[in-house]
């Protein structure tokens, strides 16, 4: 499998994707090995996960685990995403994992009241970002598609992730879903190509 | 008839407002308190929506998609996809989920075009 992705990428110059699907079935393991493909120098990790508890603390302990010998320098950046321009190359190649994540951290601060325009404001730092950087995987999540009726809040939180996701994958060369580890690419098949198929 | 559906948010009436270049005023949208008919417009919006109404009124919904059908040859229809969650414990969700999955493989089946809207992007697949 991995030797279909680092030959997919060779076919194009450096890549901006955008990568999303349903929970739990392999977008993080893709992105990972996306990123690292694509990488001709600094590697780095974007980790966006604010620990609440110790579930928390033990999901973030597995995914550190799970990125052990990939060579990811990690930076922490829950909040104010452009601030990663300050603190890495924008030469390198960069893994941020997740747009979901961003706007939790960002909509409903932990000392302080909800922001309604979070996803704007996460939409003008992303922006900054993807005008300098041209090595990046975006993760996000797919959270449109159940019979669930919700309260007013979590709708307006689906309603700002979406409004992220489709503002990031317009600035993306590639739009990738994942489908219980095969690969649907909706955008830049003229770049991404060879792993139009189930590949795993 | 033309069928565009995708999960919440992803843009599906936007792609047909700006592919058939119409705008609100083309645009019926449907209300989960209104078993009604829905209006015959050229964009019929939400019909997950008109089909939660059918279920919370218990109509057996195969006569009104049966003339929902007759009616609507040249519209285009707009549907949440709410197919893959988890099944809702609430009884009304389960069987709103369900119903929408069989009428939407109907109008399917019935439609000249089916595409599906993924981040704004859209897909055809029929």
């Amino acid at each position: 499998m991995k030797s279909g992705l680092v030959t997919a990428l060779r076919y194009g110059d450096a890549m901006r994707i955008f990568i999303s699907g349903g929970c739990k079935n392999g977008k993080s393991y893709y992105a990972q090995q996306l990123a690292k493909a694509q990488a001709t120098d600094s590697l780095y990790y974007v980790a966006t996960m604010q620990s609440a508890d110790s579930e928390d603390d033990e999901r973030i302990e597995r995914h550190r685990q799970e990125r052990d010998g990939w060579g990811f320098a990690t930076v922490e950046q829950p909040c104010d995403i452009e601030n990663i321009l300050h603190e890495c190359d924008s030469g390198g190649s960069f893994l941020l994992d997740s747009l979901t994540a961003l706007l939790s951290n960002e909509m409903f601060p932990a000392d302080g009241d909800m922001n309604e325009h979070a996803a704007e404001k996460i939409t003008r730092g992303l922006n900054r970002v993807l005008d300098e950087v041209e090595n990046i995987v975006i993760v996000s999540d797919y959270i449109y598609s159940d019979a669930m009726i919700y309260d007013a809040l979590t709708e307006q939180y689906r309603r700002s992730l979406a409004n992220l996701d489709r503002e990031a994958a317009k600035r993306c060369d590639v739009v990738l879903e994942v489908a219980y580890t095969s690969l649907i690419v909706h955008k830049g098949k003229e770049v991404f190509g060879g792993v139009d198929e189930k590949i795993l | 008839m033309i069928l565009i559906f995708g999960g919440a948010y992803q843009g599906k009436l936007d792609y047909a407002l700006a592919r058939f270049g119409l705008t609100e005023k083309d645009v019926f949208r449907c209300d989960d308190e209104n078993a009604d008919m829905p209006e015959n417009k050229k964009i019929i919006y939400e019909i997950d929506k008109w089909i939660l109404a059918l279920v919370k009124t218990e109509i057996e919904p195969t006569d009104a998609v049966k003339q929902f059908i007759a009616q609507n040859k040249d519209a285009v229809v707009i549907c949440n996809d709410i197919s893959s969650g988890v099944v809702p414990i609430e009884p009304l969700c389960r069987q709103w989920r369900e119903t929408v999955g069989r009428i939407l493989a109907r109008l399917s089946g019935e439609s000249d075009e089916v595409v599906r809207l993924f981040c704004g992007i859209p897909t055809r697949l029929k």
